[in-house]
């Protein structure tokens, strides 16, 4: 009652303009009026007129976007997003909501890449916002096959208490390397799935009887399903090698096209001193994948330990340059420039490596990680 | 036959000459004398098991130290342990005053300070106290002053994940690992040989049927970063520190990490790595200027003493006991041991301890 009152009292001021149309400046003083009232539709209507008068005026596309997105209106916020980071591309919260509005309207690419640019933006996020954002940006990562980075993200997500059935599906996805979102999980799919997730989220909570438990089941669930051996296989690499290997063994026999599995086996098999043993597994990764950081990386350490470091360093520069924020790419990398004797390179590695680690943001990381995140998915 | 073919004859024949000599030197009969590396490696072969590489765990009832300490006490954290020893075995005890727990102690790594693997309820656990040298008495574990036990069994020690234990077993012992799953029931102290030059047990059965036998690798061809990668991989290398984030003073102790991080590591370059100062085949040598050679390789302002080599700047300051001003000496925090810092620079007192 008291709203409806509310609103005709707005609307008798406009009308008391006399008929006329109201003048900018007369819309942003009613605009912001209705704002500070907390009368959000009329808001958004003062906002949307006033700038089509003017398109220029920063500040009303700011309140017409966020109101917008505050009353789950996601096209509209979209489109004055659009127009906002025309005049204004600064503002991480800004591209970081017009990620998630195309999120929601189902434009899945750019809002990957509008995600990726609020996250490169600066740090003006909230702490909260920014989780979310990242929950998001991980899921579109996992969308898009770049599995290895949008488990980074949802891991983060996991760590910080979430367990909402949507992070569960997100992340079981992503360990099972299905390029999906959790609203298109085919229903046949969507235990299998959602186990997976359950397991991989006690895993990053540190919790393992249950993880393991939750492993096994899924395992003896679906032993022919592909990614699930790989999961598997990954959990046990930390722990059981020997047995890790045997579940990426039968993860390549029953998914060939599976390239992290063949990597994940090549990295354990370097790390047992077989690199014999290791070399096809890990060029057959990187031939069939060209894009995939992790196939890259494993072929890097492979040839590294056959000796020559040169091949090794271009196997390596190229997964540093597929995924700039993985700590171990780094690392190796500083360590192949030093057997090469290129001082300089792994002394700037090692600075850069020991700076990731201590969680120090670094310039020419971010440099990097712009331009990375500058591919599109296709490319992948 | 190639000339690489010629090499590797070469080398068999000269190893087969080897163990003929050394056995008959030994007035061994014409039959092949049981083969073993000290054959023909024998100056290496006496050294090593007595070096703490080659002691890498205590078993009872050979364990000196307890032995020489048959009660130790101390209390940390509200908890108090006894270790005490009868009949050649000592018993690692904690209680809180209303409950007690006690263990044998099997495994006692180290060797002049001791950490011990406890078994219990099916679970290996480090203990929580270790026994230090310099104080001839218990201390908490290195590593382990931020854990706050909450009941006798987190107070006893910390429980160790599958991959933790296979490797402190693999850089303390010989045997005590298979296929990467333990197999203590043929453990053996120390490291021998075969782990560090793989292949050579081998060789040397081969060597000693009179059969041509493939040469284990030349780790003396590695440079710097490789022997670094080599070493690290019991003494933690530079990435494993890193990725594991061990950073502060506690990482005085990852000799490989350290020296990586030194304004003169060449990782292409075999004068500063590890073998360059330290014979693994011999005990430690505490002298400094013992290692005044090695800094020496690159630093030096004679002509010629080290022909072809690129040269570094002088010490404007001294010419001998380089690494007592280059290599400080770090306190562990919260533990009574003290390491030489392997990243060696120009330091001076009062600054911070580089990452």
């Amino acid at each position: 009652m008291l709203r409806g009152l509310t609103v005709t009292a707005v609307l008798c001021t406009i009308a008391a303009g006399g008929g006329r149309a109201a003048t900018f400046d007369e819309l942003a003083a009613q605009a912001a009026a209705a704002r500070r009232g907390n009368h959000i539709p009329e808001a958004i209507e003062f906002y949307r007129q006033a700038v089509q008068l003017r398109a220029s005026w920063v500040e009303g596309w700011w309140f017409l976007g966020t109101l917008s997105y505050a009353t789950y209106q996601y096209a509209g916020c979209e489109a004055a997003f659009d127009e906002f980071v025309k005049l204004d591309d600064k503002r991480a919260l800004a591209w970081s909501l017009l990620g998630l509005c195309e999120f929601e309207t189902g434009k899945y690419d750019p809002a990957l890449d509008h995600l990726r640019q609020g996250l490169a933006a600066g740090k003006d996020l909230a702490p909260e916002v920014e989780a979310g954002v990242r929950f998001h940006y991980g899921l579109l990562l996992s969308r898009a096959g770049i599995f290895d980075r949008g488990k980074r993200e949802l891991e983060r997500y996991a760590r910080g208490g979430a367990h909402e059935p949507m992070l569960i599906a997100g992340l079981g996805l992503n360990a099972l390397h299905q390029p999906l979102l959790p609203n298109e999980v085919p229903a046949e799919r969507l235990d299998m799935v959602v186990k997976a997730g359950t397991a991989t989220r006690f895993w990053i909570l540190g919790e393992n009887d249950q993880a393991e438990a939750g492993f096994q089941e899924l395992v003896n669930q679906y032993p022919a399903a592909a990614g699930v051996h790989y999961l598997y296989g990954t959990y046990l690499s930390h722990t059981r090698p020997q047995e890790a290997m045997a579940e990426l063994r039968r993860e390549l026999e029953l998914n060939p096209a599976n390239a992290d599995a063949g990597a994940t086996l090549a990295l354990l098999l370097v790390r047992a001193n077989d690199l014999s043993g290791a070399l096809p597994y890990a060029r057959k990764a990187a031939t069939d994948q060209p894009a995939d950081a992790l196939a890259e990386y494993a072929y890097g350490e492979v040839l590294l330990g056959t000796g020559d470091p040169r091949p090794a360093i271009a196997r390596l520069e190229a997964a540093e340059r597929l995924d700039p924020a993985a700590l171990e790419y780094h690392t190796a990398l500083a360590g192949a420039y030093s057997r090469a004797g290129r001082l300089e390179d792994a002394r700037r590695e090692r600075r850069v490596s020991m700076d990731m680690a201590a969680g120090v943001p670094h310039p020419e990381l971010n440099a990097q990680s712009a331009q990375s995140g500058a591919r599109s998915p296709e490319n992948r | 036959m190639t000339t690489d073919g010629l090499r590797k004859a070469g080398h068999w024949w000269l190893a087969a000459v080897c163990v003929a000599l050394a056995g008959a030197a030994l007035g061994a009969s014409p039959q092949p004398a049981k083969a073993t590396c000290a054959n023909c490696h024998r100056a290496e072969a006496q050294s090593q098991p007595h070096t703490p590489m080659g002691i890498g765990i205590e078993l009872p009832p050979n364990q000196e130290a307890l032995e020489a300490h048959p009660k130790l006490t101390v209390e940390e954290n509200g908890y108090r342990y006894n270790i005490e020893r009868k009949n050649g075995v000592s018993t690692y005890t904690v209680s809180d005053g209303s409950g007690t727990l006690s263990l044998p102690i099997r495994y006692a790594f180290g060797v002049h300070n001791l950490t011990f693997v406890l078994e219990y309820q099916g679970h290996f656990y480090e203990s929580l106290v270790s026994y230090y040298q310099k104080i001839e008495g218990l201390g908490i574990t290195m590593g382990d002053e931020r854990i706050r036990p909450h009941d006798l069994t987190s107070a006893m020690g910390r429980q160790t994940s599958d991959q933790e234990i296979v490797a402190c077993f693999t850089c303390h012992g010989t045997g005590g690992v298979s296929q990467g799953k333990l197999a203590l029931e043929s453990l053996k102290p120390g490291l021998s040989c075969e782990h560090c030059h793989t292949g050579a047990d081998a060789h040397m059965q081969a060597m000693a049927g009179g059969k041509p036998a493939p040469i284990p690798r030349k780790l003396g061809d590695m440079a710097a970063e490789e022997m670094s990668n080599f070493c690290g991989q019991c003494h933690r290398t530079w990435e494993t520190v890193v990725g594991l984030r061990l950073f502060g003073e506690k990482n005085v102790r990852f000799q490989p990490y350290r020296l990586a991080n030194s304004q003169c590591f060449l990782g292409d370059d075999k004068r500063i790595r590890c073998t360059a100062c330290h014979d693994p085949h011999m005990a430690l040598v505490r002298e400094d200027a013992y290692y005044d050679r090695a800094c020496m390789a690159c630093h030096s302002a004679k002509p010629g003493a080290a022909a072809a080599a690129v040269m570094q700047k002088a010490c404007p300051v001294a010419d001998k006991n380089c690494v007592s001003c280059h290599m400080p000496k770090v306190q562990m925090p919260g533990a009574p041991a003290v390491f030489t810092d392997h990243d060696i620079r120009v330091a001076h007192a009062g600054d911070p301890y580089p990452q």
